[in-house]
């Protein structure tokens, strides 16, 4: 497939790899300078049907640190595929939180980059979602020759 | 493969062992980080468990103030006991008492507040939202803007009456942060409506348009 083909280029991946640890990290520095505000954003979700809410808080704690490193091992360079499969993991999951939210009509700030003024839930951040989640499964195709 | 860095030919166990590393470094560095800072005070970081933040609600504080709790008057036998139209609408801002904290209300209660003006109203989300629909009588003063500038809070004048907050999550932290805030600066009577403004909408409830 051409298309696949295009993707595959060296140039092309890395660029997507660069681009995923960019996201990753402007999305990791925020939460751990405040994560208070995380673990409410978290919590704004309400998984507890299948996440139990007493997890919340490790949550909070532990995956902006697991964007960080992801985020630092595709930038770098090191480890970028595992950096990549991380990244396009956590991505589906994120991106299935904000459907299950937004399939029950939850609306609030979704927290992805911290606090800072970000927009309500609704089908841009939907778009958004999709449009990281695309970028992670081209960044972690697997390199030919 | 025999360089523990790689240029992205990495694969099978290779690959798997090396997401595997970055989930466990990042766990590490989040829980040791957390414990860290714990350690130096117990205030600063987060607490291993999650408490969901929660505020007493109007009706068990009236039961907890023996019994005082209004008893609804027998309604006739087709009455709906949903309907907005037969519920108690003058409240009046008499019944609700000053505990030092903010108040959990349900939708029946703000109801009542809106429809006899018996409470001076904040809505808490932003001036878009704001402007696109609210409760009747509301005052806008967005979270973000206000919780850096009390001044703002402090100059609201709710006229001897109970304010009401809400916001637009469907528990809305928001608007607790926001009532515990009025609390600090010495206003009485503060009532955190959760349901906030999905659940208004939902109930098909007036609304008011513009900014």
């Amino acid at each position: 497939m051409a298309a696949l083909e295009f993707f595959r280029h060296p140039t092309v991946r890395r660029i997507a790899q660069i681009g995923a640890g960019v996201i990753f990290l402007a999305a990791a520095l925020p939460k751990i300078a405040d994560l208070e505000s995380f673990a409410g954003s978290i919590h704004n979700f309400h998984m507890e049907p299948v996440v139990p809410m007493a997890l919340t808080n490790v949550l909070a704690v532990t995956i902006p640190w697991i964007e960080l490193v992801a985020g630092l091992a595709l930038i770098a360079n090191v480890k970028p595929r595992a950096g990549a499969v991380v990244y396009t993991v956590l991505m589906t999951f994120f991106t299935i939180a904000v459907i299950a939210a937004l399939a029950r009509g939850l609306s609030f700030d979704c927290g992805c980059f911290g606090k800072s003024g970000a927009a309500n839930l609704g089908a841009m951040k939907l778009l958004e979602n999709v449009g990281m989640l695309v970028l992670g499964l081209v960044a972690s195709l697997e390199r030919r020759g | 493969m025999d360089r523990w860095w790689s240029d992205g030919t990495e694969r099978g166990g290779v690959l798997w062992g090396g997401v595997i590393a970055i989930v466990l470094t990042g766990t590490f560095l989040g829980v040791f980080q957390n414990a860290l800072v714990r350690r130096g005070d117990k205030d600063d970081g987060l607490a291993w468990k999650y408490v969901p933040p929660k505020l007493d609600t109007l009706e068990s504080l009236q039961a907890a103030a023996g019994g005082t709790a209004p008893t609804p008057a027998p309604a006739p036998a087709s009455a709906d006991p949903n309907d907005p139209l037969q519920m108690p609408a003058d409240l009046g801002g008499t019944e609700i008492p000053d505990v030092g904290r903010p108040i959990e209300i349900t939708v029946k209660t703000a109801r009542g507040l809106v429809d006899s003006k018996g409470a001076a109203i904040i809505d808490a989300r932003e001036a878009a939202d704001y402007a696109a629909g609210h409760i009747p009588g509301a005052v806008n003063l967005p979270f973000d803007e206000v919780i850096t500038d009390p001044v703002r809070l402090e100059a609201f004048d709710p006229k001897g009456k109970p304010i009401l907050v809400y916001c637009g999550g469907a528990t809305c932290e928001l608007s607790m942060k926001l009532g515990y805030e009025l609390v600090r600066l010495g206003k009485k009577r503060v009532l955190v409506y959760t349901g906030g403004w999905p659940e208004w909408t939902a109930m098909g409830y007036p609304v008011e348009k513009g900014a």
